[in-house]
């Protein structure tokens, strides 16, 4: 199925981008998280070897076939995400985890890649200017599903994220004025009965820290202010790798996980944040530039909902750790510690690759 | 046609990517103007908190509720002491750290690493005792060199003492470290490895009570480790007080007569079940086990030969000799098998089963009666009386008078003796029940095993004419104000059964009998005296029997005397045992004389 000119145009720099954020992640996890028992970073580089191959995997087959199955690979994952919230074992809480004899798995992770096949199977003969009704509803309906069942393991930041995916879709389809007003309105009117009945008191502490995060310092308030502390003692040029005492002395709360910036923060400062920001930027700009070379209207849709998966991820756990968001649970796509997201992101930008070497095969 | 639609449709998608692109990267660079204000602008603020955020968690130990004795006399006290811990955290180096620290505190390294790892467990702002009881010089040294050893801190907490050492040592128990078991074992679930419990005694059963809540103080502190400030704060609660039911003077007075013995001496109320003193001999001083660290000093005792650690008075198993003639008496009396008018004639010796059994008199007693048979002790007089009984009736009335049970006493760990019978014989030892073995039994001796504190119980029941009550330490005013007994306390066995047997009791003590030793003039002490030939602990019962052919009776006879006072008036029942004291009249008795006087003295 791979001859040469599929190798040919296999976009190279964009997995070498890949593999050097995720390397830097390495890192970071080591710096964070050395002096504790699980050998976080070792668990992290088996998971990135994992992911390549996995990745490798992934372009042998054509993604015009993942679409065409989209809809039996989406239910699957559905089915086992509702199997887990009836045979899963909590861990931390949550029933979110598949657990494996070396390691665990999150289906609520991986399901985004089906979620992005089927939307984009979905969208794929859509020709017209702005999104209709009925394709409106269809595209809720396949993200309310999985997102149900992940709330209620109880995941919100995750099941949230499925929004982002499904706002790409839209934002291509096109949304005009009378849409958006729509979106925002059944956006509040969720909020208020969220924030009434389905949010817990911990979930709700949360987003009341976040306006006043001084209120309960060592209450809801902790994560946001040690965060904030441990990034802006690093000053311009940080404190140094694996001197960081916000981290090392453990005042930083999941230092290894969502909050892994924080950490690069404090021990490499401004400096560190704004090269960081660089590679992460010219890997968003990368997948962006990558739309344009499509043979057909789902691979657009397959690589700008990939794109946006990962830059609303990276934005909104910036946001999250300096106390612009409430701590809603994501993590920083390939720099946190966590296989499934480690994979889930790899998996993403094999689909963007598969489409863009591609391009030139007749259909 | 259809190409150029696609081509068109996409110009419009492309454009919308764009444009959502250019919001990214604007975000992007709004979150970078974030990280701008806080790294930059407002770093110094940032980095001052980061500095002073080092928050310190420390328990503040809450005081063991004090142990009094019924005259408020303090058994167990507290006192200050200062102890420091190494907050592992704060060493630079942690080896160069250890290192300073032993040279500091004059601990070996290795010991001190040692005591470190054992809490290895805990996060490392924790902090860890490595030295307790410190000396004031000690504190001096530690408080002046605070700068250069940021990982030690001093602290102060209140610390189990024993006043009277080993004063009522089995009684109240001592208190040592929680062991990784006990914790694991889920028993103690509010506390922590390193807190100290009640191990054994009063201590323990009362550990509930005694113990009072840790509480514990949030500090923040600086990278050096002095404190900035409290951010919470939970006072420790202070343990409740207990009081005990034990006499001070009466106590001192029975370990004083059985130091340098191996025995016991409980002393009761038969009528509420107060225990005024208990003690076992030899002892051990429970000052010694409040160390974290005293490995050596422990095993040492755990393993000496003498058992120093056993309380014999719930918990050592003996054969009760001839005090166990009365069960025999009260039973047959009761029953109807003899009346005061039976007699027997002994001539030192008496075939039963074609067997040679012999009185402790050589020449005999001659003719007696049943309370001469009392009075004189008579071996040959109680052949024949259990002969007549059987053992299943001799069981069956041990049983009545609190042998082969639980007293129920607030202690851990009592023993519950033996009283054999022919089911007995059959289950446990596999063999059938020899009509012989049923004539030692009628003496108290065979495979019979009591507890002193038993034989206390049986005294009182005694005593009161056949009321039972149950023994304990504690004086709750629940307990002894003048406490009711109930119908179902009482005995099955006529008072005038009683009056009879304690009319002989009497004659042992007043009358020139066994325990002649123990009289006290006007006190009309009642009492029986026992001499056992065996040694009867569980494992060398086989062993026993070899040994008793072997060895010389004398070297092999524990002493008992168990009575009360007075006859007519029941306040006090003394039960002593010295282990291998002789005959009960010449060591146990005049024991048990002093004991009664002292109580006269100070009651009557």
């Amino acid at each position: 199925m791979i001859d040469r000119n599929l190798l040919r145009n296999t976009d190279w720099i964009l997995i070498g981008i890949l593999l050097l954020n995720s390397i830097l992640g390495v890192a970071f996890i080591y710096s964070s998280s050395h002096y504790l028992p699980g050998g976080y970073y070792v668990k992290q580089i088996f998971w990135i070897i994992l992911s390549l191959i996995a990745l490798f995997l992934f372009l042998a087959i054509d993604y015009d076939t993942l679409v065409t199955y989209s809809f039996y690979l989406y239910i699957i994952f559905v089915g086992v995400l509702g199997g887990l919230l009836f045979f899963g074992t909590p861990i931390a809480g949550a029933k979110s985890w598949i657990k494996l004899p070396f390691f665990s798995f999150q289906p609520s992770e991986v399901i985004k890649i089906m979620i992005i096949l089927l939307l984009a199977h979905l969208f794929a003969k859509f020709r017209r200017d702005y999104l209709s009704w009925s394709k409106g509803f269809l595209g809720v309906a396949v993200i309310a599903v999985p997102g149900f069942f992940v709330a209620l393991q109880p995941d919100l930041g995750t099941a949230f994220s499925y929004i982002f995916i499904l706002l790409a879709a839209f934002i291509l389809a096109g949304l005009n004025r009378k849409t958006i007003i729509g979106i925002l309105i059944f956006g509040l009117i969720l909020g208020i009965f969220g924030w009434n009945f389905a949010l817990k008191d911990y979930q709700k502490k949360r987003l009341t820290a976040l306006i006043s995060p001084s209120q309960d310092p060592l209450g809801s308030g902790y994560h946001i202010l040690q965060s904030k502390i441990a990034i802006g003692s690093g000053g311009f040029l940080g404190k140094g790798f694996g001197k960081g005492t916000q981290s090392q002395l453990r005042f930083l709360p999941a230092r290894h996980t969502d909050f892994v910036f924080s950490v690069i923060g404090e021990e490499f400062g401004f400096l560190g944040v704004v090269l960081i920001m660089l590679s992460y930027s010219f890997l968003l700009w990368r997948l962006f530039q990558t739309i344009g070379h499509s043979r057909d209207r789902a691979g657009v849709y397959i690589i700008f909902m990939v794109a946006i998966m990962i830059a609303f991820q990276f934005l909104i756990n910036l946001m999250m750790i300096i106390g612009l968001f409430p701590i809603a649970g994501i993590p920083l796509p390939l720099f946190s510690y966590g296989g499934s997201s480690l994979l889930t992101t790899y998996l993403g930008v094999a689909l963007v690759l598969n489409v863009k070497m591609r391009r030139f095969a007749n259909v | 046609m259809k190409n150029d639609k696609i081509y068109e449709d996409l110009i419009l998608v492309l454009s919308r990517s764009k444009k959502i692109f250019i919001l990214i990267l604007v975000l992007t660079a709004f979150l970078l103007l974030n990280f701008w204000k806080i790294q930059v602008l407002d770093h110094k603020k940032y980095w001052e908190q980061s500095e002073a955020n080092r928050m310190r968690e420390i328990v503040l130990s809450s005081q063991r509720g004090l142990i009094k004795d019924r005259w408020e006399t303090i058994l167990a006290d507290n006192k200050a002491s200062f102890k420091v811990s190494i907050i592992r955290e704060n060493c630079e180096d942690y080896d160069k750290s250890c290192r300073k620290i032993s040279r500091l505190l004059k601990i070996e390294e290795d010991v001190l690493k040692e005591r470190i790892k054992k809490y290895e467990s805990f996060p490392l702002f924790k902090p860890i005792v490595v030295k307790e009881n410190l000396s004031f010089e000690e504190v001096a040294v530690i408080e002046a060199r605070k700068l250069e050893f940021p990982e030690l801190i001093l602290q102060a907490e209140p610390k189990r003492f024993y006043p009277f050492g080993s004063l009522a040592a089995h009684a109240l128990g001592y208190i040592q470290e929680l062991s990784g078991d006990e914790i694991k074992n889920g028993l103690y679930q509010q506390r922590r490895l390193g807190d100290l419990i009640g191990k054994t005694g009063v201590e323990k059963v009362y550990e509930a009570t005694l113990v009072g809540n840790d509480g514990e103080a949030l500090e923040i502190v600086d990278s050096v480790g002095r404190s900035k400030g409290e951010i919470k704060r939970r006072d420790p609660q202070k343990g409740q007080n207990l009081m005990l039911t034990l006499d001070y003077a009466l106590q001192e007075k029975a370990e004083e007569l059985l130091e340098g013995r191996e025995g016991a001496v409980v002393m009761m109320d038969p009528r509420t079940g107060e225990i005024l003193a208990l003690a076992s001999f030899p002892t051990f001083d429970p000052n010694k086990f409040i160390d974290r660290f005293t490995p050596e000093e422990w095993l040492d005792l755990v393993n000496s030969p003498e058992f120093p650690l056993e309380n014999r008075a719930v918990r050592g198993q003996y054969a009760p000799g001839s005090i166990f003639k009365l069960v025999v008496d009260l039973g047959a009396l009761e029953l109807g098998i003899i009346d005061e008018e039976t007699t027997f004639k002994c001539k030192g010796e008496v075939e039963i089963y074609n067997e040679p059994f012999a009185c402790w008199v050589e020449k005999g007693h001659g003719e007696m009666n049943l309370i001469q048979g009392i009075r004189n002790s008579c071996n040959i007089f109680h052949y024949q009386v259990g002969k007549t009984m059987g053992i299943e009736e001799i069981s069956r009335y041990a049983r009545m008078l609190g042998f082969g049970a639980r007293t129920g006493i607030d202690l851990p760990g009592e023993k519950i003796g033996l009283v054999p019978d022919p089911e007995w014989s059959r289950e446990v030892r596999n063999e059938r029940w020899q009509p012989g073995e049923t004539i030692s039994v009628s003496i108290g001796q065979g495979p019979l095993l009591v507890t002193p504190l038993q034989v206390a119980i049986y005294t009182s029941i005694i005593a009161t004419r056949g009321r039972k009550v149950t023994p304990h330490l504690l004086n709750s005013q629940s307990q002894t104000g003048n406490k009711v007994f109930e119908e179902s306390n009482k005995v099955e066995i006529q008072p005038s059964t009683f009056e009879t047997i304690i009319q002989g009791m009497w004659e042992v003590v007043n009358r020139g009998g066994t325990g002649w030793a123990a009289n006290v003039q006007g006190f009309d002490i009642c009492g029986k005296t026992g001499s056992t030939q065996l040694i009867s602990t569980e494992k060398d019962e086989e062993k026993k029997e070899i040994e008793e052919e072997e060895e010389e009776e004398e070297t092999r006879t524990h002493s008992w005397f168990t009575g009360f006072a007075s006859k007519d008036d029941p306040k006090v029942v003394v039960t002593v045992i010295v282990e291998y004291g002789g005959m009960g009249g010449a060591t146990a008795a005049p024991l048990a004389r002093q004991l009664f006087n002292l109580y006269r003295r100070k009651y009557d």
